[in-house]
């Protein structure tokens, strides 16, 4: 973005708002005032070229109750009125001077300064010096726009410094919208809301997108359980597509971000090819980001196509700023620990000498073999900034390093980022050019795999209480005389176990990754109401991805020389668009702005695989390509390009009639080269909004400040997913072998549509102390595309359809409250409210249902089907009689249900709640989050295991009553009210678990963010500017949490494994300490 | 501009019908597919279809075969507590691996042009497929391929007369190619044919040996049939039937990256080791083949010797390591019989000896010798192929079958399950003589457990030992043992309302405990 310092308006009878708004469109600046003060300040004429900025200003508002001041790139309007003096009663006799200035250091010119009570008042100059007459029991009441109010007792004070702080207020803010298009947010018709980047900074995640986690209404993070630099799912109104993401798009400074994920476990096994490499969104550095708007729906979205139906996060990134040089620095540490463990008995021991289970007898207590495997984790990341530059020139330099270690020994990330930003302007700032290029190399090691195979954590778990375990961890491998090698050193031959420290370091895994993300544009101002842009970009991740198994690793996972896997990807976007961005101003109450444009969007992915698999290594441990034994099609080879285009033509509307009404109309048609070899190879969807400023149309009682309604439909097309229309006849096979693809052909496949209408409606009261934004939405998606499992005498395995009708629909509200606000003590408090209904309405007549993930080994399908709901989790339970007693067999076991599984619960939220504080006294910031996410319901594999293996708790204590209490019968007809521990827990639990026993409300109330923050004093002359030290904490408190793992987590962020925990690693507590200084 | 949208859309690893042409891979990938899909080891090195296929249940519901993981605590099917999971794998892999193998070289135009491919791809249909029915009963057949949403059962009974029907096809085409009245083929058969090397008679042989099979399999349901079918097949006047073991009926592990699938279990998995009912016969006996199918124990807490695992005995208080020592396949001692690449055996000449003398038995023609002939035919024919010497085998009158026990739990130990001896007694009862004659048989068709167990189902010989631990809830009898397994998840997920009808094709409930059609008491 660019700032001109010159402006050419010429016109007769114009209105203010349009001469602020031609303004702002040429120079980049951006105005803020409150709309009360336009009306009745006339029309003017006009008629100035390439005149300063100040010129301008001064000019428009000469005969105006009105003055401006400029701060940084907004230019805020105010009245005139305290600028003179006015004699009063009393002269006081003393002379008070002082200086304000932001919470960065830097002076405050005009900021109006009042004696309480009085009219008697001055400005700042450009210093942000003031001086004025006042008595020592005066109160001096500091005001300016964008700022909190401050008041401070002059006392004997005669040079007083002031530091204000910006408000979180948010009236007549300026939000960015579709395209990179700036509005002001009360002519939004949909639902935005904004978050500064010091939200993301406050209390740093590797992952910056989890820093969101509860901030935003209707947002829900669920973080991955993968370890430092894992992925996120990030969803908006729920969850609508089976096959394809359900993930927020990402927006980077106007150009969609491709955020396909590198991988996601899909199985109960997880294992190498289920690894998770992170997201892109991970990679970014949160110090680089200036702000980010969270565009809900799909009406916020239409003009970013189909990926936007999902709901956009719009992410706007620092520049270089004219006039000014600013270098941040910012230093941070934080520490994690595990935040629970699973609870285990200890008092009954192993089995038997060389059993794996703990089914023996009595012991005399057990160790805590947990406290021996997890470390504390570390998150260290240090990062400047220089930003500054001419009025031609302005140039943004970041540079960031991230160094994490995860709870589990040897999960390390490492992140390097470097972003260099270029603005110029050219032909008397007619011409604006910017280019960024972002490199980012990251390397993550050992990414904790969840699930039964490769996971410390199962041998850890399961491993017999009262057996020692330190030799194991003193010694995980051995020498073996036999074949000469070290060797695992492990009790046991199982498939779902190994010695935790041989997976660590004996199974290595590892993911390098090296992105550049460049940007360019060029903008060209034709005439004060046309601009035309042109932008091209290129995201570029190339993924390298190693796995070594060593021999010594278990047969049923290695072959006996070992496996090596490697994976090399480069997904390669471009994107480019050409906008005509117009702005007429039609008459004085009619005002046009819009954009018309065509973009094209091409992603594509390259690279190959080699996984030597079970037909293994030629030389053990020898991990490259040369050694594998055989080459298998079936592992290894060059990959799906899925290279998919889209090219678009699209437009806008933003019809405004007099600042109180908005009417939004968009259009768009794509072409995609995924609909080939169907009968539709484009799709048209419109959206259309309307939004009324109730409290400028109407006289409303003097406590409303601010009232608006806002209504909007939108459709979203979606085209299908690479291949599915034309997928490859045959596929090659082991030994040079072909099969026929068991994916029958879809030729008459459907673009899919979403319809989402929304209401809302925000108002704000007394004097904007209290606010409420309240939001009604509801989409339902049709012509989905999705893969059905086939009848296999059908000689398919899977086909797709189009389904009918996945309906989501909720309300999302926001209350902010100033409950202190003209005290010492500040206080600000908002709730983000959100609930959303999932229904599957209809789908397909020859398809009752869809499977999300299945997971053979575990009793567990998440799948839905009519009248259901997305994420449905399906199970085994055990067989009841027509009274509802459970059934025990004559030797005393219970007897599991056979058949069709059955429903068992949802694992979705259905309401959810944060509740966010800001406390300010004087240089001292306090703010925490607590927030709270109620309803649905969550599996436990894990513990299913652990009660089946005779380690847990509640396994413990049902030897200690002498078995399970139930209310069960035996075969003929006896009641049984108590069944031994044993038969209880092998027949319930484990991987084939009557896995209805394993469900637990997911219902979790947390402290989820806590910082203190001591702005330490310092001169604005100093060196350093400005200085701040904060504490942090994340997720410190469960006020309450049901299962016994965090609900939150999520295996995969992939549509499957939702709300099932297979031997994920424990949510993690976190403590950190930040330094940030500005010079 | 979007014409180049064609191209992106198509998948650049996959193959097209065009690329196949070449060389008729169009036709050679699928024949060699469904032949590598019986016993299912055409995805190369992980054999974990073949597992769940076969190994799991009728290597071990056959007394061949157990294992020694505690799979899932013990709790599975091998306990008779049937895991969801592994039903399924035998229907996959009859439908999608062998049937639709078949299904392609017919819409390749196999049928029409080259009748004689056609008939092997026949044969290999009936053989893959007469596995499936014999497991789960009523199966999908008539109606295959119509439909995405809805595929019929057929009645084991029509599925029977079915393979018949085909059986007839197959052999009328490969006697017409034997006798040179079809076109030579315009290209090398013997590439694509992993069995025969593209030898007509052999199939032939082989297709009037598996009809001879599946005729006996429903004797006691429709003995008619049986006796019609089984005789058409001994009629010399259709070609004879496998009469030595340069005839047997095995795919052979050729190509990068095939394994023979039980050996890669038993080798690189442990998860398989020998019966303790098989163990005990043939330790019974002084089987000399017994040193040519197993090794000797390795583990060190017993001395080194035969020894088996008790079905159902791999509860939860026992770990994996515990059995690994109990003997395995003979893989190392002496002249190993077994390696990674020893073809996949499914008919051999000695099996189809017993077939003969069983007809001879029930006194139909063309069984071509009387009982006694034929079955120590069989057994002579067997140890000829393990390369075992007979020495008084056939005249042992008194050896029987030894008790079992279990070195490391006395609680499996079992008494000898049966008194019957080896030699031939054209005086002993007719039920003495039908356990001699399937007795033997079940020895000599070892290790394909698949038609072991039908044929201990149809039969009730030889007597097996009962599975040590019974999770069923009480739906399956020890005493009577497992009769088949239930119909996939799949099935009920996708093709529900179809199962629902196949349950009353089945007449029972749809659980291990229920007869299948053929299966009569």
């Amino acid at each position: 973005r660019s700032y001109s310092q010159t402006v050419t308006i010429t016109g007769k009878h114009l209105a203010l708002y349009d001469i602020f708004n031609s303004i702002s469109k040429q120079t980049g600046y951006e105005f803020v005032y409150d709309e009360k003060l336009l009306q009745g300040t006339g029309a003017i004429d006009i008629n100035l070229k390439s005149a300063p900025l100040s010129d301008v200003l001064d000019k428009c508002l000469k005969d105006k109750p009105l003055s401006y001041a400029i701060l940084d790139k907004i230019i805020v309007i105010r009245p005139k009125a305290v600028k003179k003096e006015t004699p009063s009663a009393i002269q006081p006799a003393a002379k008070v001077e002082g200086t304000v200035v932001d919470a960065a250091g830097q002076p405050l010119p005009n900021v109006a300064v009042q004696v309480k009570g009085t009219t008697r008042g001055a400005l700042t100059d450009e210093k942000g010096h003031f001086s004025l007459q006042a008595e020592s029991t005066d109160v001096l009441v500091f005001n300016y726009v964008g700022f909190d109010k401050k008041e401070v007792t002059v006392g004997d004070q005669t040079n007083i410094q002031v530091t204000l702080t910006e408000s979180n207020k948010q009236l007549n803010t300026v939000v960015v919208t579709a395209l990179g298009i700036k509005r002001s947010e009360k002519s939004i018709t949909y639902a935005a809301q904004q978050v500064s980047g010091v939200e993301l900074t406050k209390a740093k995640d590797p992952n910056l997108i989890n820093t969101l986690n509860g901030k935003v209404a209707g947002l829900n993070i669920s973080p991955s359980s993968s370890g430092v630099g894992g992925s996120a799912k990030v969803i908006l109104r729920g969850a609508k597509s089976g096959l394809g993401s359900n993930q927020a798009l990402y927006v980077i400074d106007g150009v969609p971000m491709n955020n396909s994920l590198t991988s996601q476990p899909n199985s109960s096994f997880g294992g190498s090819g289920a690894y998770d490499g992170g997201d892109p969104i991970s990679n970014l550095n949160p110090d680089d980001i200036e702000s980010i708007s969270v565009l809900k729906g799909a009406s916020a979205a239409a003009l970013y196509g189909s990926q936007g139906a999902n709901g956009v996060i719009l992410i706007t990134t620092k520049s270089g700023k004219a006039g000014r040089t600013v270098i941040n620095f910012s230093s941070g540490l934080t520490l994690s620990n595990v935040a629970y463990k699973p609870e285990f008995q200890n008092s009954y021991g192993q089995t038997n000498a060389t059993n794996t289970q703990s089914w023996g007898s009595k012991i005399s207590g057990a160790k805590d073999n947990l406290s021996s495997f997890f470390q504390t984790g570390q998150n260290l990341t240090n990062s400047i900034s220089l930003a500054g530059g001419s009025d031609k020139m302005q140039t943004y330099f970041s540079y960031a390093n991230t160094t994490a270690k995860g709870i589990e020994p040897t999960n390390k990330l490492s992140r390097n980022n470097i972003t260099f930003k270029e603005t110029g302007h050219f032909l008397n700032d007619k011409l604006t050019a910017e280019a960024d290029v972002n490199y980012i190399n990251q390397t993550i090691d050992n990414t904790p795999l969840s699930g039964f195979y490769f996971n410390p954590l199962t041998g850890l778990y399961l491993f017999p209480r009262g057996k020692d375990m330190q030799p194991y961890k003193d010694q995980f491998e051995v020498f073996d005389p036999t074949r000469r090698l070290m060797v695992q050193n492990w009790p046991f031959n199982e498939d779902v176990q190994q010695n935790p420290w041989w997976i660590l370091h004996r199974d290595p895994n590892s993911l390098d990754r090296n992105r550049l993300l460049m940007n360019a544009s060029l903008k060209y101002d034709v005439n004060k109401w046309l601009n035309i842009t042109a932008r091209g970009s290129m995201d570029r991740i190339n993924d390298v991805y190693e796995q070594k198994i060593y021999a010594g690793t278990i047969h049923a996972l290695s072959h006996a020389n070992g496996v090596y896997v490697y994976s090399n990807t480069t997904t390669n976007q471009q994107y480019g668009d050409l906008l005509a961005n117009f702005d007429i101003p039609v008459n004085d109450k009619i005002r046009i702005t819009g954009v018309l444009g065509g973009s094209i969007r091409d992603v594509v992915t390259k690279g190959e695989k080699f996984n030597s698999g079970q037909d293994g290594l030629n030389i053990p441990n020898l991990f490259v390509i040369q050694n594998f034994k055989t080459f298998n099609p079936l592992n290894s080879g060059t990959l799906q390009e899925n290279h998919s285009q889209v090219q678009s033509v699209f437009g806008s509307a933003n019809i405004s009639y007099k600042d109180w009404a908005y009417l939004d109309l968009t259009a768009r048609n794509d072409w995609a080269s995924n609909l080939a070899f169907t009968p539709s190879g484009s799709y048209f969807y419109p959206s259309v909004g309307l939004n009324v400023i109730l409290s400028q149309v109407a006289k409303l009682p003097a406590f409303i400040s601010f009232a608006k309604v806002r209504g909007s439909f939108a459709q979203v097309g979606n085209s299908p997913l690479a291949y599915q229309s034309n997928p490859a006849i045959y596929n090659f096979s082991a030994g040079g072998g072909f099969s026929p693809n068991t994916t029958a052909p879809f030729t008459d496949l459907k673009p899919e549509k979403t319809n989402s209408l929304e209401f809302g409606t925000e108002w704000h009261f007394f004097e904007n102390r209290l606010s409420a934004d309240v939001t009604y939405y509801k989409t339902n998606t049709k012509n989905q595309t999705l893969q059905i499992r086939a009848p296999q005498g059908s000689f398919y395995d899977n086909f797709f359809i189009n389904a009918g009708n996945i309906q989501n629909q909720g309300v999302e509200a926001i209350v902010r409250y100033d409950v202190l606000r003209d005290t010492k003590l500040k206080w600000n408090t908002g709730l983000n409210f959100s609930t959303n209904k999932n229904k599957i309405i209809e789908l397909s007549p020859n398809a009752p249902e869809f499977t999300l993930s299945g997971a053979s080994g575990s009793n567990y399908v998440s799948k839905f089907k009519v009248g259901g709901s997305f994420g449905d989790i399906y199970g085994n339970v055990l067989q009841r009689d027509a009274q509802g007693r459970i059934m025990i067999d004559a030797n005393g076991n219970p007897i599991k249900q056979g058949g069709e599984f059955v429903f068992l619960g949802n694992s979705n939220t259905k309401w959810q709640l944060g509740w966010n504080n800001n406390l300010q006294y004087k240089d001292f910031n306090l703010s925490f989050l607590i927030d709270g996410k109620f309803g649905g319901k969550v599996m436990s594999i894990t513990q299913s295991v652990m009660d089946q293996y005779g380690v847990s708790k509640v396994s413990g204590d049902a030897r200690d009553a002498g078995g399970v209490a139930v209310n069960g019968v035996d075969p003929n007809g006896n009641a049984v009210s108590k069944v031994d521990a044993q038969k209880w827990y092998s027949t319930v639990g484990g991987r084939e678990a009557a896995s209805g026993e394993y469900m637990y409300s997911a219902t979790t109330v947390r402290l989820r963010e806590v910082a203190l923050g001591y702005t330490i004093p310092v001169k604005s002359t100093n060196f350093v500017k400005a200085l701040k030290l904060s504490l942090t904490g994340r997720n410190l408190v469960y006020f309450s949490k049901k299962a016994p793992f965090d609900p939150e987590l999520t295996m995969s962020t992939a549509n499957g494994l939702s709300g099932v925990d297979i031997f994920m690693p424990p949510a993690t507590r976190s403590y950190g300490l930040s330094l940030n200084a500005t010079f | 501009c979007t014409k180049n949208f064609e191209v992106y859309n198509q998948d650049n690893t996959g193959i097209t019908p065009d690329d196949l042409k070449g060389d008729f891979n169009d036709i050679g990938a699928f024949l060699t597919r469904a032949q590598r899909s019986i016993i299912n080891f055409s995805d190369g090195g992980d054999p974990n279809s073949y597992q769940l296929q076969q190994n799991l249940n009728a290597d071990c519901y056959s007394g061949y075969f157990m294992s020694p993981n505690p799979f899932n605590g013990g709790q599975n099917n091998l306990s008779y507590s049937l895991i969801n999971g592994w039903n399924g794998e035998p229907f996959k892999v009859g439908y999608l691996n062998v049937m639709a193998s078949v299904n392609r070289l017919r819409r390749n135009g196999v049928d029409t042009a080259y009748p004689a491919v056609w008939a092997v791809a026949q044969i290999l249909q009936v053989t893959g497929m007469s596995r499936v029915t014999d497991i789960y009963g009523p199966i999908p057949y008539s109606q295959v391929g119509t439909s995405k949403s809805a595929i019929p059962y057929d009645s084991q009974e029509d599925v029977y007369k079915r393979f018949f029907l085909e059986l007839d096809s197959a052999s009328n085409n490969l006697r017409a190619q034997i006798n040179g009245s079809l076109k030579p083929l315009p290209f090398s058969f013997a590439r694509f044919d992993l069995v025969y090397d593209g030898d007509s008679t052999k199939w032939l042989q082989y297709a009037n040996s598996l009809r001879l099979r599946l005729a006996m399999h429903i004797v006691k349901v429709a003995p008619a049939l049986a006796q019609q079918q089984a005789e058409k097949a001994l009629d010399p006047a259709n070609g004879g039937v496998i009469t030595s073991n340069t005839g047997n009926m095995k795919v052979k592990v050729l190509g990068a990256g095939f394994s023979n699938p039980l050996v890669f279990i038993a080798q690189n998995w442990l998860d398989i080791r020998i019966g303790a009912s098989i163990q005990a016969y043939m330790s019974g006996y002084n089987d000399p083949r017994i040193g040519k199918y197993f090794d000797k124990s390795t583990d060190t807490t017993f001395p080194s010797r035969y020894q088996g695992i008790r079905i159902g005995s791999i509860n939860g208080n026992v770990s994996k390591g515990d059995y690994t020592g109990y003997s395995s396949l003979n893989l190392t001692n002496g002249t190993p019989s077994f390696s990674i690449t020893t073809p996949v055996q499914i008919m051999t000449a000695a099996e189809v000896y017993f077939l003969r003398a069983e007809a001879a038995l029930r006194n139909w023609a063309n069984a071509g010798g009387d009982v006694e002939t034929l079955y120590n035919k069989g057994i002579t024919t067997s140890m000829e192929q393990w390369g075992a010497i007979p020495g008084a085998y056939l005249t042992d009158n008194t050896s029987t079958p030894a008790g079992f026990t279990d070195p490391k739990n006395a609680a499996n130990n079992a008494p000898s399950p049966s008194a019957i001896t080896i030699k031939w007694d054209d005086a002993a009862t007719p039920a003495a003589k039908m356990e001699r004659l399937i007795t033997q048989k079940w020895i000599a068709m070892f290790p394909e457990g698949q038609e072991a167990w039908t044929e201990f189902r149809r039969t009730g010989y030889p007597k097996l030992f009962p599975v040590v631990n019974n999770f069923s809830g009480g739906v399956i009898s020890s005493a009577v043992q497992i009769r088949r397994l239930p119909f996939p998840q799949n099935e009920y997920n996708t093709n529900g309302a179809e199962v629902s009808k196949a349950i009353s094709l089945l007449k029972g409930p749809d659980n291990g405990a229920t007869r299948l059609w053929w299966d009569v008491q």
